[in-house]
């Protein structure tokens, strides 16, 4: 568009990329395809990752299970640092006890014990992705209702005494920040760290198509699958994350 | 209690307060409550889907008392000291870089940093795989990978707070740009950097499991994968319960002192 007005250093950084390409693509081409395949193989393959229906498949599965567990995740984060709000003698519970116990919990030790105790399916998974990422929720959402304006709410005490309304009108938007940030992180973590859930018994996702290209040395596949993520998680921010901050920051 | 239920949850204006002793009380219950389902449900299903806590707690013995465990213990701390020094080398001589040398900031900021953050830890584990082999290295790569953006992206944000009349005045006192980095700089610099240290401990310990069941030969993710494979379900709840009470002790009495620690010496205000 108007590239004569972009800075230099935009520009350094835009070659760099390429740079990197281009050593990757000459390192590709002395060692073997199960070793570093090139860039275009890869390229190729991110591309049949979501046209051909084989590989696309696997990519909707993972896709639609990060956002159902996403969605759930954030529900039961939010109920769970209401209650605490609301039933101050849970506290101790809550937030020494659930919030530190969950935040603590190796992800791989819930795909583990997922395994042991149900048979591999869609519930399955979500609920390991699920258990992954409610604490990232809990604390957000709990830090927001600790930092809830209270003068705002006096304001709002004031003009009605309905306390639906108020937590509607007032409390909800006050709090969309802290809800957003908590989306913001799960969805990162999900993408990032949960697809663990799918390592472990599952017979569909991008994760069990990376294990499985892995052991048959098919390492184009594990690299596409990478930038399929890379790209899946790119595109959630800014398709979906990033209008609702600009929307709910407005207020 | 009582007055508490009556509010709809979210609508309360001033959260109703309760007592130490309440709070004692309910969180004694809720133990009670949880250990006596756990034995009750112990009882009904299968030791290899849920071992009775009595089975746990001499698998716990058992872990202490074993030098092979306790091996394995040490390799997994090794993997995640050494992924967080080089991580956190790494990282902040990238920020460093990115904030002197400006020309390089796209690059990183724009770059190099959302790239490795949207990467996925398990795609490092199974590509470090075939380009390492199954081995320690393997397992510090991968780790150190994923925690490369958290320690960029911290120290940015540490840098980019630093007081400009600060720096001010320390550039009126002395022209030494040494001098004035390690005066001025880097104790401004240590808040950020304890927190830091902080997110990343807690979240190596994630990745770290994960890639060594995968990709390592040794430490507590290879030693809950040969568990599973034996249906030793009591050595994996040892192992989780004693991450989960590492993790936490190590939070509460390390790493959160040295946040307060530093922000309240040398911070202008406490980082988030």
């Amino acid at each position: 568009m108007n590239a004569m007005r972009r800075p230099a250093s935009s520009w350094l950084a835009d070659g760099l990329t390429l740079a990197a390409l281009c050593a990757w693509w000459l390192t590709a081409r002395g060692l073997p395809d199960f070793v570093l395949p090139g860039p275009v193989a890869v390229a190729e393959r991110l591309l049949a990752l979501f046209t051909d229906t084989t590989f696309l498949v696997h990519t909707l599965a993972s896709t639609v299970r990060v956002l159902v567990s996403v969605l759930l995740a954030l529900v039961i984060g939010s109920g769970l640092a209401l209650i605490q709000r609301a039933w101050p003698a849970l506290d101790w519970v809550l937030r020494g006890g659930v919030q530190p116990f969950l935040n603590s919990f190796p992800s791989i030790g819930w795909a583990i014990l997922a395994a042991i105790w149900f048979t591999p399916s869609h519930g399955s998974i979500i609920f390991v992705q699920v258990a992954i990422l409610i604490p990232f929720c809990l604390i957000n959402v709990g830090e927001g209702l600790r930092q809830i304006d209270r003068e705002t709410l006096e304001m709002a005490q004031s003009f009605t005494r309905r306390r639906r309304r108020i937590a509607f009108l007032v409390g909800l938007p006050l709090l969309a920040p802290y809800l957003l940030g908590a989306l913001r992180i799960s969805y990162g973590v999900a993408w990032k760290i949960a697809l663990v859930a799918e390592l472990l018994g599952a017979t569909s996702g991008l994760g069990f198509l990376m294990l499985r290209a892995q052991g048959s040395a098919d390492q184009t596949t594990v690299l596409a699958a990478c930038f399929a993520i890379v790209a899946l998680f790119v595109a959630g921010e800014k398709l979906l994350l990033e209008p609702l901050a600009r929307r709910f920051a407005a207020r | 209690m009582s007055g508490a239920t009556a509010r709809p949850p979210g609508a309360a204006l001033d959260p109703p307060q309760a007592s130490t002793r309440t709070k004692a009380l309910v969180a004694f219950g809720c133990a009670a409550a949880i250990a006596i389902a756990w034995s009750l449900a112990a009882g009904r299903v299968p030791p290899y889907m849920l071992p009775a806590p009595a089975d746990v707690g001499r698998a716990a013995l058992g872990f202490f008392g074993s030098a092979r465990q306790l091996a394995h213990l040490g390799a997994t701390l090794t993997h995640i000291g050494a992924a967080i020094t080089i991580a956190f080398t790494l990282g902040a001589l990238l920020a460093l870089a990115a904030h002197y040398a400006r020309w390089s900031a796209p690059a990183i900021h724009h770059r190099l940093s959302p790239f490795l953050n949207a990467f996925s830890g398990i795609g490092w584990t199974l590509l470090a795989v075939i380009w390492f082999g199954v081995s320690s290295a393997t397992v510090v790569f991968t780790i150190t990978v994923v925690l490369l953006p958290f320690a960029l992206i911290n120290l940015r944000e540490g840098l980019v707070a630093l007081d400009r009349e600060l720096l001010e005045m320390g550039r009126s006192f002395g022209r030494g740009a040494g001098r004035m980095f390690a005066v001025v700089v880097l104790p401004a610099l240590l808040p950020f950097c304890a927190a830091t240290l902080r997110i990343m401990f807690g979240v190596s310990w994630k990745v770290a499991l994960t890639a060594e069941l995968f990709g390592g030969s040794k430490g507590l993710g290879y030693m809950i994968n040969i568990a599973r494979q034996d249906y030793d379900t009591a050595t994996i709840f040892t192992v989780i319960l004693f991450i989960i009470l590492a993790v936490y002790m190590a939070d509460r009495l390390a790493f959160a002192p040295l946040e307060r620690y530093t922000s309240r010496h040398y911070g202008r205000a406490s980082p988030r």
